[in-house]
């Protein structure tokens, strides 16, 4: 039986399904009984999408300069 | 935008760049140190700019640019006969919600309900992205680097081991820490409604 301490070490593995068939049934089992797991990896599942579709234009860039290279090279 | 890309809309060329520019950098810091780590992003430009008609779509854009990156960051250290050192990295900093669990390893302080259910939810609060933008700064180099490459950059295990020199196991449990921090972020910012 993994204790809930286990489970939040396999919090990647359940979220990236990198599981082998016997961990798969222990954390079903025991995701199926505790709610504060359920919700510790629905909440990592989440952290993982938001990084995923973090939006990265935060500082300025000086975009002209790069597309002036990128021209001179192309010429 | 790809299809803008393709026909050489200058407008999309500019918004493709804001867009991923600072990625590609701070993906090649680590690899290739401060200082080279803006040549391979222009050069990432460069090969990316002349190679964009052939771009498919099997991959995100941002994804195709990393893969480049990562190719181009190889290239400049062959160049320059460099190696930058990567010690200490892949060292496993342990849990950082060990204290949450009781001697049992049950929950002892188990996170909170949070109000925003997706990700979009939660990308709608300005605040949270600075407040990621700051978290993901702070996290050890080797978590931060995992991190950009597989979540933001979406590479495979297998291109983050090769390009890291570490074990894909390796890459697994930094990725897991860096995750692990990034949710005890967020938990804080859904409990108290500040960084």
């Amino acid at each position: 039986m993994l204790t809930c301490k286990e489970m939040s070490e396999l919090g990647s593995d359940i979220i990236d399904r990198h599981l082998g068939l016997r961990t798969r049934m222990a954390v079903f089992m025991h995701l199926r009984m505790c709610w504060r797991c359920r919700r510790y990896i629905k909440q990592l599942r989440l952290t993982s999408q938001v990084l995923q579709q973090l939006p990265l234009d935060w500082e300025p860039v000086d975009t002209a300069a790069i597309l002036d290279k990128v021209r001179k090279h192309a010429e | 935008m790809v299809k803008r890309l393709q026909q050489g809309d200058a407008a999309a060329c500019e918004a493709v760049i804001r867009a991923h520019h600072r990625f590609l950098v701070a993906m090649a810091t680590p690899l290739v140190g401060q200082g080279l780590a803006d040549d391979v992003a222009q050069e990432t430009w460069l090969k990316a700019f002349a190679a964009i008609k052939g771009f498919e779509g099997r991959s995100r854009l941002r994804t195709w640019l990393a893969r480049i990156a990562l190719n181009e960051a190889h290239a400049l250290l062959r160049q320059y006969k460099r190696e930058v050192s990567l010690e200490g990295w892949g060292v496993d900093s342990g849990s950082p919600i060990a204290s949450s669990f009781s001697d049992k390893g049950t929950w002892s302080h188990p996170p909170a309900q949070w109000h925003h259910d997706s990700p979009e939810a939660l990308l709608t609060e300005a605040e949270l992205h600075e407040c990621i933008r700051k978290h993901l700064h702070r996290l050890p180099g080797d978590q931060r680097s995992v991190v950009l490459m597989r979540e933001l950059g979406g590479l495979e295990f297998a291109e983050i081991a090769r390009a890291t020199g570490l074990s894909e196991g390796n890459v697994r449990v930094l990725l897991h820490r860096g995750r692990q921090r990034m949710h005890a972020m967020l938990n804080h910012f859904e409990e108290v409604g500040t960084c």
